[in-house]
């Protein structure tokens, strides 16, 4: 589905990525770890033709997005579906809106039938009663379910991508993001989770790629991450290492 | 001729993020840089930056003209930005023309008193507010109100991610947030105008009656004989043009928006003093071309 061949990426003179290459396929449950400013949601963007690589290629299901135009990418971005760091709601939108966006967008629905469809995504999510309630008075957990719902109402994707999807929130709505993500991926459908909470990463998950200075440092199993001898890594696991679930 | 080179570098000095940039030189690459050393290539980087600033500045202006005329069209856009834009503005702009129109009307009776003209006040006051100080007024009123608000709501949206989210769901950011602005601007900023004209001659007609203790009908009828074809179309070509760089200027820096928090201050701050610059540079040229244009002799 998605293959990064020797692709550089940089902001300025900062260089983000350097000839990294690596290949995901749709099905595969994939997490991306690594520390902060080391690249992670970087890739997500070129993923999705949101940045320019500097060099290298970007295949999308075989074909090379590197130099498709904006318009060229919209139907490559369709195949995906992107949650945000912190959701990204539109704050001018209440839920419903936000939700509905993409139904008005692209769709000659009528309002009872987008009704109708954005009640039944926010009862899958829990946030039925939420529906009128303006992005400022929903909790950080709330935000991140209605963009996941925003998200299912657009289009039907391949694969999911999610940017830090539970940073910042408690561990019960973290858990309950986690338990979200892998209820989406029961029909097959992979996904790419960007975090640097392994905790998190190791519940849905099952392939792991750490990113540091630039490139892959690791790829593996969940199996393999525990046991290797990177020092980079075994520093970034050493808050899972002490945990009594372990 | 010479002065080019000193316009263009200026020019540029706007567009600068910090001033530690200005200090370094950004645009002549000194001799005393070797080349290919890291400090050469930081020039070089920045010359390439300026230039892509410009670039993407026109680049966005141009598609969001084109924008206007073709679908998808979003109205309630457009009509909310009319509201934001329009109504928002319009109690500022009548304050700020009364007394704008009071302040001249008194200055010309101080003056012209003396002379024995003051029946050339309403003469004066609609020619110069007509075709000079009401669209620039007008325009720089609206570029610190509507500019700033347009840089930082796009900013902030830069910032959370809600352009990068347009994009993900095909909608075309500059479609469905830079056409609607310029489209407002273009449609309010003479309806401002005009209403700000009115209210600043009436301004002027309080202190020449009441307080220069001149004949209203004289002062109308000096006013009537200066709205001809040619002050209208002096004073109503401005505002579209202005209206159209401070949509453009405003969006542009709220998209171009990095750096948080101190990125949007700089994006807002830039907008505005850009725009400022911008309407009065403007201003001349139009003032120069029209008078050129509609056959008045100088």
């Amino acid at each position: 589905m998605i293959v990064f061949d020797k692709v550089a990426f940089s902001y300025g003179s900062l260089k983000v990525l350097r000839e990294t290459s690596f290949s995901i396929k749709a099905n595969e449950r994939v997490a991306i770890l690594g520390g902060s400013g080391d690249g992670k949601t970087t890739l997500l963007k070129l993923t999705l033709g949101l940045l320019r690589p500097d060099s290298g290629r970007i295949i999308v299901e075989g074909e090379d997005i590197t130099g498709k135009t904006e318009d060229d990418l919209r139907e490559t971005r369709m195949k995906f579906s992107m949650v945000f760091q912190e959701g990204a709601l539109f704050d001018s939108l209440n839920v419903k809106e936000n939700v509905a966006f993409c139904l008005r967008e692209y769709t000659k629905l009528s309002e009872e039938e987008i009704d109708r469809k954005v009640r039944e995504l926010l009862r899958r999510m829990g946030l039925e009663e939420a529906m009128e309630m303006m992005t400022e008075e929903l909790s950080g957990g709330m935000h991140r379910r209605v963009a996941i719902a925003r998200s299912l109402a657009a289009f039907e994707p391949k694969m999911f991508l999610y940017d830090e999807p539970t940073s910042g929130l408690d561990p019960i709505n973290a858990d309950m993001i986690c338990k979200l993500i892998l209820d989406l991926s029961k029909d097959g459908k992979g996904f790419i989770i960007v975090t640097h909470k392994v905790w998190d990463a190791m519940k849905v998950a099952n392939r792991f790629l750490f990113l540091k200075k630039g490139g892959i440092i690791f790829d593996g199993s969940k199996e393999q991450l525990m046991r290797t001898p990177i020092p980079e890594i075994q520093t970034f696991l050493s808050e899972i290492r002490s945990s009594p679930l372990l | 001729m010479d002065c080019f080179p000193r316009l263009a570098k200026t020019f540029c000095y706007l567009f600068l993020p910090t001033l530690s940039t200005i200090k370094k030189g950004f645009i002549d690459i000194p001799n005393s840089i070797e080349k290919g050393s890291p400090l050469h290539r930081g020039h070089s980087l920045r010359i390439k930056e300026v230039i892509s600033d410009f670039q993407d500045f026109y680049t966005l202006s141009g598609r969001g003209l084109l924008a206007l005329t073709r679908q998808p069209f979003y109205f309630r856009d457009t009509i909310e930005q009319m509201d934001y834009t329009g109504t928002g503005s319009l109690i500022i702009i009548l304050l700020v023309s009364l007394f704008i129109g009071m302040a001249l009307s008194l200055q010309l009776a101080a003056e012209l008193s003396g002379l024995g003209f003051k029946m050339y006040i309403g003469r004066i006051v609609g020619v110069s507010i007509i075709r000079e100080i009401g669209p620039v007024m007008a325009a720089l009123v609206f570029a610190g109100r509507v500019g700033s608000g347009m840089a930082s709501e796009l900013g902030s949206m830069v910032l959370g991610h809600q352009v990068d989210t347009l994009r993900v769901f095909g909608v075309d950011p500059v479609k469905k947030l830079v056409a609607p602005r310029i489209l407002s601007s273009l449609i309010m900023l003479p309806a401002l105008t005009f209403i700000g004209d009115a209210v600043s001659m009436l301004g002027g007609y309080y202190i020449a009656v009441y307080v220069s203790h001149q004949s209203g009908a004289v002062y109308w009828s000096s006013i009537r004989s200066v709205i001809n074809l040619e002050n209208v179309l002096s004073g109503f070509i401005k505002p579209f043009i202005f209206g159209y760089l401070v949509a453009c200027i405003s969006c542009y820096m709220g998209l171009s928006t990095k750096g948080g928090a101190i990125g949007l201050r700089r994006s807002t701050t830039r907008a505005v003093v850009v725009s400022f610059i911008m309407i009065i540079i403007a201003d001349f040229i139009l003032t120069r071309v029209l008078l050129y244009v509609l056959g008045f002799s100088v």
